[in-house]
């Protein structure tokens, strides 16, 4: 109760004793079902017992269901309710925005500021015109859904003959008889078939084993060589029907997933992300929801190349992954080639964590800085500027995290003639061309993007772009005749 | 004078200067409300939108709706601290004597307007913290307060990341809240158009006074706030950390750190302004919900695997919310849900 110079929430609390009545009767509902219920199991023992007890069986099993019931009822009814979960149902029930359940608790707080006497104020006025009505909901336990079994169980019981009683022998486990010998079942086929062992693939790992063998609910048959629909089979979307109408309307996610894999670079989301990022998203495009023999091997391998490119330009571990992951490709071991890119993916991850800036710790153009820093000092760089900036910083402004739409600065090259040059020999075939080489300290510099990396996706966009009319037809052979020449390389 | 009336006199300043504001600023009620509740929490607000959705305007017009002293600083990669604090400078008196003299910086203002404040060095940004959490910054050995109330608004391109530097973590825990603004609709494109290309420019009423806002920030302390809502606060914070034990799975699998306990003091003194300018007298749960996205967005660091993704961080801390929500009722018994 709220001492004298507090505010009186006699309103609140009539609510709340409300509220808390209403509370107390779903209960004892409840509650009196289930003991309904199992007073009516406890009568149907009673009445199977109906040999030993008589008719006392008959009176005990109707006296046990109202028994429960008034047992259950009891109980519910005497179950403790916090006036606090009242109010705070009152409030949600009535749309009060807590202020019932502030006001009785702020009211009785010695610390209470001054706005608390405003607040009981208005929370007593609201609850004033608040139309009163059974706000708690009814919730019928599970067991009254079972109710009529033992119900009806009694009735059976009830007008039919006494169940005769167990008399209590124990089972004969004396040995079997001359009559009964036991028959050999060895020799049946399906028991031999049985003791088949199944052969074993060596190189083959139990996850993907167990992969094969378990098909998932709505998979159907078995995938075939070139059967385009395999990539759903072991996906989640194995257990969706096709809506025809929404494929045909905005694309269904089965086209998305089929885009996902080779999708064009988007440059918003792609660039600004780090290239160790990219690399893991192709590998979660790559690899989502497919089993090993389902993902294109030239994707694994260009993904591989693009990892071991990342290696050799930021000092990563994970090359012998990489290399392993290539030699099982080599075999045709995909299974293999996946372990392998999955191990460097965790060494390149754990890499880019370490790199990135925590709460508390060193900054990440710092740390980045550093590493980038010990790194030329490995190789043994020389040079004032080159020892106080990495890569392409101090010469361009606010060079550091910033995700860069162009990717990474290039290392800048001194206005020297030597430090650049391209040679190059003329290349026989059916497109004639040239075939060329940067020289100098250019040639040393790593390409920027992989060049067998994009450009399966460049020859999508051509395609795209001459079946779209997005480029004057003059030119469509001349821009094949290109990439045709690129194939020829 | 009543309680009563100290909160109707507060919904009424709060009212008027949005209005003010609004005469300017076509929609963005929300942000602009927003602001404001930071502004009476005590606190500093971070505004991020692309250019040209009147984010500077917006700031520019709230500190004409008040009667403070008003700064405004572009950050660039150049500008040094000492542009931003002040720095002391030889001068000769009557006499003919030279002295250093503090020439006092644009931070001191009640209003500072920290416009593109992602292009400056962290050196410079790092220049604001004290000033932002201590309000006074200490120059030459010597501590100077700022004036008060000081409440820093500060803006920044999440595009055009070229020649930026984001903001360290310690300096972004320390802004109240993170906006979002967003691009106008049709509608309100309409009446951009008519309102800035009229001959008449608007002009805005000041409609407070320093003092003013003061008090109405020692009213918003005054709110009280049920142990249930406060918990449901300190739940929502304690969930955006991967490690605690009741994390929900998104937590886990996509945030690195979760956020601060300044984080849950921002939205339970956000949440007891919007109770106020809407005329309670206490914090609700819809309050708290209202708030979390933009006082817990910029305190919430994804991990590889979430940026990787993409993780959208506002739906995440309303997953979070959601789902610290349903721990609790499916904790009550069914009577009480």
């Amino acid at each position: 109760m709220p001492d004298g110079s507090g505010p009186h929430p006699e309103a609140l609390e009539g609510l709340v004793r409300r509220i808390t009545a209403q509370v107390r009767w779903r209960r004892a509902e409840h509650y009196a079902l289930r003991g309904a219920f199992y007073g009516a199991v406890a009568g149907v023992v009673a009445l199977v017992l109906k040999v030993a007890f008589g008719a006392w069986a008959l009176v005990a099993a109707g006296a046990l269901v109202p028994l429960g019931l008034a047992a259950g009822a009891v109980w519910g009814l005497a179950k403790r309710v916090s006036p606090t979960e009242a109010a705070r149902l009152a409030d949600r029930a009535f749309g009060l925005q807590d202020r019932v359940a502030t006001a009785l608790e702020w009211s009785n707080r010695p610390d209470r500021t001054p706005l608390v006497a405003a607040l009981v104020a208005d929370a007593t006025a609201r609850v004033g015109a608040v139309e009163p009505r059974q706000i708690v909901p009814r919730v019928l336990p599970r067991e009254v859904w079972w109710l009529p079994v033992p119900a009806l169980a009694a009735l059976v019981l009830a007008l039919g003959p006494p169940v005769p009683l167990l008399t209590g022998r124990f089972p004969d486990l004396s040995p079997l008889s001359e009559s009964e010998e036991p028959t050999d079942r060895s020799g049946g086929e399906l028991v031999q078939q049985d003791r088949r062992s199944l052969p074993k693939d060596a190189l083959r790992k139990p996850a993907f084993d167990e992969r094969d063998f378990v098909q998932r609910a709505g998979t159907g048959g078995a995938a075939t060589a070139g059967d385009l629909s395999a990539i759903f089979k072991d996906t989640s979307l194995a257990t969706q029907r096709p809506d025809f109408n929404s494929f045909l309307k905005k694309g269904d996610e089965r086209l998305r997933l089929l885009e996902q894999v080779d999708r064009l670079p988007d440059l918003q989301s792609d660039f600004t992300a780090s290239q160790y990022k990219m690399v893991f998203r192709k590998s979660k495009a790559l690899t989502g929801g497919l089993r090993p023999d389902q993902i294109s091997p030239k994707k694994l391998r260009e993904l591989l190349e693009e990892m071991e490119r990342l290696g050799r330009k930021g000092g990563g571990s994970w090359g012998s992954d990489v290399a392993e992951g290539m030699e099982a490709l080599e075999y045709g071991q995909q299974d293999r080639a996946l372990e392998a890119m999955e191990k460097a993916l965790n060494k390149l991850r754990a890499m880019e964590e370490a790199q990135r800036s925590g709460k508390g710790l060193r900054g990440g153009r710092e740390s980045e800085r550093g590493a980038r820093g010990e790194r030329n000092r490995g190789r043994g760089a020389s040079g004032a500027d080159e020892q106080d900036f990495g890569e392409g910083e101090g010469l361009l402004p606010g060079k550091g995290k910033s995700p860069s739409a162009k990717g990474d600065a290039s290392q800048r090259l001194r206005a020297n003639a030597y430090d650049v040059g391209v040679e190059g020999e003329a290349r026989r075939g059916r497109k004639e061309g040239y075939d060329t080489n940067m020289t100098g300290q250019g040639g040393k510099m790593p390409s920027r993007l992989l060049y067998m990396g994009v450009i399966g996706q460049y020859r999508k966009a051509m395609e795209d772009a001459l079946a779209r009319e997005q480029v004057p037809r003059d030119y469509h052979e001349q821009i094949k005749d290109y990439f045709q020449a690129l194939d020829e390389r | 004078m009543t309680q009563e009336a100290r909160v109707q006199e507060f919904v009424s300043a709060f009212n008027a200067l949005r209005a003010e504001v609004e005469k300017v600023i076509v929609g963005q009620r929300e942000i602009v409300t927003h602001v404001l509740i930071g502004m009476f929490a005590g606190g500093h607000v971070l505004l991020e939108g692309v250019p040209g959705l009147g984010k500077t305007l917006l700031i520019k017009t709230l500190a004409e709706g008040l009667e403070f002293s008003f700064s405004r600083i572009q950050f660039t990669p150049d500008l040094m601290p000492a542009d931003i604090i002040g720095t002391n400078i030889i001068v000769e008196d009557a006499a003919g004597r030279k002295h250093f003299q503090f020439q006092q910086g644009p931070i001191f203002a009640h209003i500072l307007l920290a416009d593109e404040i992602n292009r400056a060095t962290p050196k410079t940004q790092s220049a604001l913290l004290e000033g932002m959490q201590e309000g006074c910054v200490t120059v030459g050995g010597a501590s100077r307060p700022l004036p008060s109330p000081f409440f820093v608004l500060a803006t920044q391109n999440p595009i055009e990341m070229e020649g930026t530097y984001p903001l360290p973590e310690a300096q972004l825990d320390r802004f109240i809240f993170k906006l979002r603004v967003r691009y106008p609709a049709l509608e309100e494109l309409n009446a951009i158009i008519d309102r800035t290309t009229h001959a008449r420019p608007v002009s805005v009423n000041r409609v407070m006074t320093g003092p003013t806002v003061l008090a109405h920030r020692e009213l918003v302390r005054e709110v009280p706030i049920a142990s249930h809502v406060r918990d449901l606060a300190s739940a929502v914070v304690m969930a955006t950390h991967p490690e605690w034990e009741h994390a929900p799975d998104a937590t886990r699998r996509f945030v690195r750190y979760g956020a601060s306990p300044r984080g849950a003091q921002a939205l339970v003194l956000g949440a007891k302004v919007r109770a106020l300018a809407d005329g309670r007298y206490n914090v609700s749960v819809e309050d708290l919900k209202a708030l979390a996205a933009p006082a817990l967005r910029h305190r919430i660091i994804l991990n590889f695997e979430g940026e990787a993704e993409a993780v959208d961080v506002d739906a995440l801390v309303g997953d979070i919310v959601e789902g610290v929500e349903r721990q609790i009722a499916q904790d009550k018994e069914p009577f009480l849900r």
